[in-house]
């Protein structure tokens, strides 16, 4: 059998906000896309690096097989069942790691219950044949705009939209994620246009808002980057939920 | 909060009330150790004189809106003996703290039920026994001069209320005179009054036991039949806990806030119900409200409590005062039993001034008398590496450093002496009847042992185990010479050490079956001892202020610590653990068995507040407690804390003059802290989700 190996940055318990019950966040390091507002610049490139913390050098990123990940998230698996819980991989982008994603979730796979938190931007198969591995998507929606999600990502969103298609086609439950960044993607039109996509969606839970916060930045010195943003990361975002809950979509501020 | 009450909050917490407080020395009654000396007075009577007067020089005052009355205006309690006499008894006898009686669990229940007129009624019965000895016959009379005293004080409030026009304050006051009480207004009034009374007869610790089981008769009275509406029992009980911190600035404690007014909640009955009522619902939201360190809320809990009872909790964790801290009937009660205790006493047990589980009326234990360091055991043994041949043989010696320890220090609770306390022992089981004051025992009289530094020791023996042991990795001399020089001379060793060795709180097996090991031979080595009352002594895992002394002579140990650095504070994980989560520690601290360690002492998980942003996240907390109590935890308390604020209100302490923290058992304002429990506190490790 080959091992299939994966670079995780970091696994967190109790991440209460990646998903429902007592869970395990699993970010898996690596990712296509560069969003001027991540606040985990660590997560982005591929492979380990050196961190700088408080003083101190480490390496970020580990090396994991997917049996060794499999084994040491099933020690928690009877905690996570008590709690409606589960494991959320994460990143970085885990998709990027498609293979090693699918090895592990199929270890996983009845034991204990899985989710993802995705960009969207993959191979529609790698999409498709994760989507059918996990119980539950948390998958952004950063911008409708092709061109717009160009310039502040790098990387055009017709994959994703594709993506989002499938995703909606396939029945599964689903959350989506808006990360509110001011003068970004908070005006209206995108939020109508994004509402849109989204209407009449079976497995749509609801939508999730994460506005932006200012330490986002904090990050990027320890990795040797500095923080350009592009945007006034001082003004608030603009909190508007109406082109949602006009479609009946429940929404939820994190 | 309604208006009034919101009223009262800012009127006391701007101490505006301290205006008709004076000294004892002001009031004339500071010096009447002198003349207990001249005269030869008996300690029994000296308490009931120091008491009675106390009573007579209280002014009665009644705060604007009060509606529970009963405030201090004679700050300090005068002592009983000299300052040489005093010397005389210390060096004969064992004192335990201030010498006082402390940290028990008072019965105010069956004087509020019978009130003050049929106890009084109660003692002068059993002085007409002329079997009577002299000592017993002196000890009634002291408890008749404590009831006269109290009694006397409320008639002056009586007064009080009719000259300032507050007739249903002299109506209440009328009545619990003498009677019990008839409505939950009244039994709320008595139980301060009451309370009142044994901070004043210089009782400390003075905990408030099952509040909502012993109110619950009282409030469904006046609710059924219509003497109350909810809201306005909710304004009485709001009220009672502001009572609590009218003046806690008198009560002695460590540190300002570690008063032990502590309130136990909810509960298990024999017959399997769960009892937490309206009133304990009512508790955690007048504590929500008020935002205020005390009364310290504690929930009795256990696999079966319904999850709504952990998602209040955490709403209340959410704002950041240190409580509610849960207890696990589920190991607590058959520890108990285990120790001896009755089933029935067992099932009633309550939470003393921090964590240590006591039972309401029957039980004089001294639960906190000592610590024993238990890394300080590892650290004695440390000389003997050399000759050990594996690592059970070096366990052997920590082992056997154990019961050393245990020896030495249950020798010195030799000849201990209680000042006695008549309106105390007024609230014990069988005093009147054994005509004996409470101080010289009860039904239970057994010590407890805090176990100290778990962590350290465990991560300690650990590291020995893989990297001394299994991969001889250093020989014994460097260890040693390296703990010698604080890690200076090898900084290498101590990055090993530190960063390389397991720790408990990660999950790992094999440090949590060493922590496990260390408890239960900690257990082991009080078994079968007998204090000289003729009870046990029991095995805990708390600290108390031993986290900050026991780590002042502990020097370097081997899990990489350095000798200035603090040892945990509890049953917690080292603080320079690298964090695997919370749930790896509720998974590694649920391990041990719990129930050998019955003395108490919490496990303590810090958050940041940044993880309460919504319901959501509070109801996964709540499901995290009961996951501890699930896997067989016996006590934890929760912090919410921002590491900043903590920085901040250090150096500005100007602007966080309400910024409350939970510091070893108890909630405290942080400014008010001295500065080394400032910095363990901020110290602490806190999960930043």
């Amino acid at each position: 059998m080959i091992m299939t190996s994966g670079t995780i940055f970091s696994i967190e318990e109790f991440a209460v906000h990646d998903g429902p019950g007592i869970r395990t966040a699993v970010f898996l390091k690596g990712c296509p896309l560069r969003c001027t507002w991540c606040h985990n610049p660590e997560g982005q490139r591929f492979g380990s690096e050196l961190m700088v913390k408080k003083g101190e050098t480490s390496i970020c990123g580990t090396e994991y097989t997917a049996e060794d990940l499999a084994a040491k998230l099933l020690r928690n698996e009877a905690i996570f069942r008590m709690n409606s819980g589960g494991v959320t991989f994460t990143g970085g982008e885990p998709l990027a790691q498609g293979d090693f994603l699918i090895a592990v979730l199929e270890q996983l796979k009845g034991r204990i219950h899985t989710a993802i938190e995705t960009s969207g931007f993959a191979p529609a198969e790698t999409f498709r044949e994760v989507l059918g591995k996990l119980d539950l998507v948390m998958m952004d929606i950063k911008l409708v705009d092709q061109e717009r999600h160009r310039h502040w990502t790098g990387v055009s969103n017709a994959i994703i939209l594709r993506n989002l298609e499938t995703l909606i086609g396939s029945g599964k439950p689903f959350i989506i994620r808006i990360p509110l960044i001011p003068g970004v993607n908070d005006d209206e039109a995108n939020l109508e246009a994004t509402a849109a996509l989204l209407e009449g969606a079976a497995g749509l839970q609801r939508v999730e808002f994460l506005p932006y916060h200012k330490t986002a930045g904090a990050k990027y010195p320890m990795v040797g980057r500095s923080y350009n943003p592009g945007f006034d990361t001082q003004i608030p975002p603009r909190l508007d939920t109406e082109p949602f809950e006009k479609r009946n979509i429940t929404t939820m501020i994190l | 909060m309604n208006q009034r009450l919101d009223a009262l909050r800012s009127y006391l917490l701007d101490k505006k009330h301290h205006a008709f407080v004076k000294t004892a020395a002001e009031a004339g009654i500071a010096d009447l150790n002198e003349r207990f000396e001249r005269e030869g007075t008996p300690d029994q009577m000296r308490s009931a004189i120091v008491f009675s007067e106390m009573m007579r020089c209280q002014e009665p005052v009644i705060l604007p809106g009060e509606k529970i009355v009963f405030t201090r205006t004679v700050k300090d309690v005068p002592f009983i003996y000299t300052d040489k006499e005093w010397e005389r008894i210390k060096a004969t006898h064992y004192i335990h703290e201030r010498g006082t009686v402390s940290n028990i669990s008072p019965d105010y229940e069956t004087t509020i039920r019978l009130g003050l007129g049929a106890r009084r009624e109660e003692v002068e019965a059993r002085l007409q026994d002329e079997g009577l000895d002299e000592r017993g016959r002196t000890f009634l009379e002291s408890v008749m001069m404590c009831i006269d005293a109290l009694q006397d004080l409320i008639a002056r409030y009586e007064k009080k209320a009719r000259e300032e026009g507050e007739s249903d304050t002299a109506e209440v006051m009328a009545r619990i005179r003498t009677e019990g009480a008839g409505s939950f207004r009244e039994a709320l009034q008595l139980l301060r009054a009451i309370h009142f009374a044994i901070w004043a007869a210089d009782n400390y610790h003075n905990t408030l036991g099952r509040f909502d089981q012993y109110m619950y008769p009282y409030y469904r009275h006046d609710i059924d039949s219509g003497v109350l509406t909810r809201e306005e029992a909710f304004d009485l009980l709001e009220e009672f806990f502001l009572t609590c911190n009218k003046d806690s600035d008198f009560y002695p404690g460590m540190q300002q806030g570690d008063n032990g007014q502590s309130i136990v909640l909810g509960g298990r009955d024999a017959e399997g119900n769960y009892l937490f009522n309206e009133i304990s619902e009512m508790c955690l939201k007048a504590s929500y409200e008020l935002r205020l360190i005390d009364p310290k809320i504690n929930i009795r809990v256990d696999s079966r409590t319904p999850d709504e009872v952990f998602e209040k909790g955490s709403r209340l964790t959410k704002i950041g005062l240190g409580f509610p801290q849960y207890s696990n009937d589920d190991v607590v009660i058959p520890g108990l039993v285990r120790k001896g205790y009755s089933e029935e006493d067992a099932r009633n047990y309550v939470v003393a001034a921090c964590w240590e589980f006591i039972i309401p009326k029957v039980a004089m234990d001294i639960v906190n008398i000592d610590g024993l360091s238990l890394a300080a055991c590892v650290k004695d043994s440390l000389p003997a590496l050399k000759g050990c041949k594996d690592y059970e043989d070096f366990y052997c010696e920590v082992e056997k450093n154990i019961f050393r320890e245990a020896d030495r220090i249950c020798a010195g609770h030799k000849g201990l002496y209680m000042i006695p306390s008549p309106m105390m022992s007024l609230l014990m089981d069988g005093t009147i009847e054994r005509a004996r004051d409470i101080s010289l025992g009860c039904k239970y009289n057994n010590f407890g042992i805090h176990g100290t530094g778990l962590a350290t020791a465990a991560d300690s023996l650990a590291a020995l185990k893989k990297f001394f042991f299994e991969q001889k990795r250093f020989s014994a001399e460097r260890l040693l010479d390296a703990l010698k020089h604080d890690f200076n001379n090898d900084p290498e060793l101590k990055e090993m050490l530190r960063k390389e060795a397991p720790k408990m709180g990660q999950d790992d097996d094999e440090v949590d079956a060493i922590g496990t090991a260390l408890l239960d031979s900690f257990d082991k080595a009080l078994e079968g001892r007998v204090n000289e009352r003729g009870g046990i002594y029991r095995a805990g895992t708390g600290t108390a202020m031993y986290y900050i002394w026991h780590a002042r002579d502990l020097g370097a140990t081997p899990d990489g610590r350095t000798a200035e650095e603090n040892i945990p504070a509890n049953y917690s994980p080292s603080l320079f653990m690298k964090q695997k989560g919370p749930v790896s520690v509720i998974k590694s601290f649920s391990k041990p068995h719990l129930e050998r360690v019955i003395n108490g002492g919490p496990l303590t998980l810090e958050f940041d507040r940044t993880v309460f942003r919504n319901d959501e996240s509070i109801r996964k907390l709540g499901m995290l407690v009961k996951t501890f109590i699930t896997l067989g935890g016996h006590q934890l308390q929760l912090n919410t804390v921002s590491r900043e604020e903590l920085l901040d209100a250090k150096a500005h302490p100007e602007n966080h003059r309400q910024l409350i923290v939970r510091v070893w058992g108890w909630s405290g304002y942080f400014v008010e802290l001295d500065e080394c429990y400032q910095d363990h506190v901020i110290s602490r490790i806190e999960f930043d989700v």
